[in-house]
């Protein structure tokens, strides 16, 4: 089972959309049908309590006929009316902030919220056992009617992580990361950024551009660590910025997961 | 690009951008005309900024972030345009509709088979051994009156005392839930279709010939034809729609199986959409007229000129933009 759905952006970006797990799912099913039943109980106890005592009124007939009419479009209407209306979420899902969208992050339309909403009658038979297993079995924890619709259930709460703690992790993460980077190579701020900005993009440069762009670059440092350049070939010299970049690399990543684990406590 | 140059001159943008998502929370309406531009020009960039923090050794946490943001403005951007319910009704019924039941003619006609012999194989056993009638008719429908001395007219002047709106839109709803549930089954290739589809017709089959043995059917044509033609002939449009459904699954074609289904949930969704009016009048003339003191030929004259306008409509409406559809995609 994947955990996220891809979206291709008209940009051509592939966007990853956390998928709703089984858990939240149910959830927001809970809800829903806590407020389904909630709904027809209010319509229920409205229409008898008002219904007068005469016992051939035509009026209570129709009372009673309105009722049935009404609670049925609650019962049927109710999750194919909210995921239309609400952008394929139900109260529900919006307390567990799901949401259900074409497969790919576009809205659903009109026939796909009917046909993902009518197969809850074989999906849900009863308390949803279909639909369970059939969310263990999908790739993208699909119900038969997500199957038919061809739509998934993301998820869209946000990281715990508000906007300033985050700011603030970033500060932390670029000091001590890159201090770690620059300690380790023994390069100063300047020169490791030409470097590594070297070492990205070495693969769109063409060769002759490389072997008069390096010993440019590399000349100032290597003349600071009392190195030489004389006779070295291209595969000599990018082996050694190879090097300071996995040096730096590596440095980074120790300090992010220190930095990590320090900042969830 | 180094992760912290990065981080330095596209941090703002990715800022402005969450401000101006949090505040389309509630519909991109909240945005101003020059939000509103902002917004279109601060999403690609960030669309980008997505793909770029990838390649750069960025932390995960802001890589998170610029993913959900990205995430959320794509779902303010891109949405489906809101159409206007009642054209969109009006386009549906008035063309839409006859059009997908004429190309889906087949798996109609497939029902209907599946039903005729289901009800004309009860009847004809039926007659031949009345005994087995008992058989086909469900036990919950007893034949035997609990009141021997109740004659036919006492049985039906009570029918005639319910009373009838409850009566007709509880026909109504309980009609459709049956239509949807004939469609929902169709999923399981189309079998759990045929199967309530069959049992049903063999019910109906029964009561027939149990009628027709004791020379009571005229009587029983004329309890159901009124609203039964119609209800009948939804039924098997909704059986129709399950078994595109199930047939959509179990012999995709040229397509895969999951693209075959769900070409064929679509269209099956919408036949079966499209019988929820033909339950409102099947429904209505069963609770209002079906037990009126009309005389049972009127009765079934009406029946059957209720079926004739409904194939009417489904087989004459919406044939000239068919026409000038087909002759554009031919030249």
């Amino acid at each position: 089972m994947d955990t996220f759905d891809f979206i291709e952006t008209p940009e051509h970006v592939e966007l990853e959309q956390p998928l709703a797990g089984i858990g939240s799912r149910f959830l927001a099913g809970f809800v829903d049908t806590l407020i389904i039943v909630g709904i027809l109980l209010v319509i229920f106890l409205v229409s008898t309590l008002s219904l007068t005592p005469d016992p051939f009124s035509e009026a209570n007939d129709w009372m009673i006929a309105f009722m049935i009419v009404f609670m049925f479009l609650v019962f049927w209407g109710y999750h194919v009316y909210f995921e239309y209306r609400m952008n394929g979420q139900t109260p529900g899902k919006k307390a567990v902030k799901i949401r259900v969208v074409k497969e790919g992050g576009m809205p659903m339309t009109f026939s796909d919220v009917v046909v993902r909403n009518l197969l809850r009658l074989v999906d849900g038979l009863p308390l949803y056992p279909i639909a369970g297993v059939a969310m263990f079995v999908t790739k993208k924890c699909q119900r038969l009617g997500d199957l038919a619709a061809g739509t998934v259930v993301v998820s869209e709460q946000v990281s715990d992580f508000s906007a300033r703690t985050d700011k603030r992790v970033r500060a932390e993460w670029q000091a001590e990361a890159g201090g770690a980077a620059l300690r380790a190579t023994g390069l100063t701020p300047e020169e490791y950024r030409v470097l590594n900005n070297y070492w990205m993009r070495r693969g769109q440069l063409t060769l002759e551009a490389r072997w008069t762009l390096l010993p440019q670059l590399l000349e100032p440092i290597l003349r600071r660590t009392g190195q030489t350049l004389a006779n070295s070939r291209l595969e000599t010299l990018e082996a050694y910025v190879e090097l300071l970049m996995r040096q730096a690399w590596f440095a980074e990543q120790e300090t992010r997961t220190g930095t990590g684990r320090q900042s969830k406590l | 690009m180094t992760p912290a140059r990065f981080l330095e001159t596209r941090g703002a943008a990715w800022d402005r951008l969450e401000a101006l998502v949090r505040k389309a929370r509630r519909g991109v309406s909240a945005l101003t005309e020059h939000e509103l531009h902002e917004l279109t020009r601060l999403y690609p960039a960030v669309a980008v900024d997505v793909a770029r923090a990838r390649m750069t050794r960025i932390d995960p946490q802001t890589q998170h972030r610029i993913n959900r943001l990205a995430i959320a403005a794509h779902g303010l951007l891109y949405r489906r345009q809101r159409r206007r319910v009642w054209p969109a009704v009006i386009r549906f019924f008035g063309r839409d509709y006859p059009r997908l039941f004429r190309r889906l003619w087949a798996y109609m006609a497939l029902a209907t088979a599946v039903f005729l012999v289901g009800g004309l194989g009860a009847y004809a056993t039926a007659r031949l051994r009345p005994s087995t009638a008992y058989l086909f008719i469900p036990g919950e429908v007893d034949l035997v009156d609990e009141e021997p001395g109740l004659s036919p007219e006492d049985a039906s002047e009570r029918f005639r005392r319910i009373p009838k709106p409850p009566m007709a839109s509880h026909i109504i709803t309980n009609n459709i839930k049956v239509a949807f549930l004939v469609f929902a089954s169709g999923i399981t290739a189309g079998i759990g279709t045929c199967y309530v589809l069959f049992i049903n017709a063999m019910m109906l089959g029964g009561f027939a010939a149990h009628f027709d043995n004791s020379r009571l059917g005229y009587e029983l044509w004329s309890f159901l034809t009124p609203h039964g033609a119609l209800e009948i002939f939804a039924i098997l449009v909704a059986a129709a729609a399950g078994l595109r459904l199930g047939l959509s699954l179990a012999v995709p074609g040229r397509v895969t199986r999951n693209t075959s289904l769900k070409i064929g949930a679509r269209e099956a969704v919408q036949l079966v959409l499209g019988t929820i009016p033909m339950f409102v009048v099947a429904g209505t003339i069963e609770g209002f007229i079906t037990p009126s003191y009309l005389p049972g030929s009127a009765k079934i004259a009406l029946g059957l000129a209720v079926l004739g306008v409904t194939l009417a409509y489904l087989l004459l409406v919406g044939h000239g933009r068919e026409k000038a559809a087909s002759s554009k995609a031919g030249t």
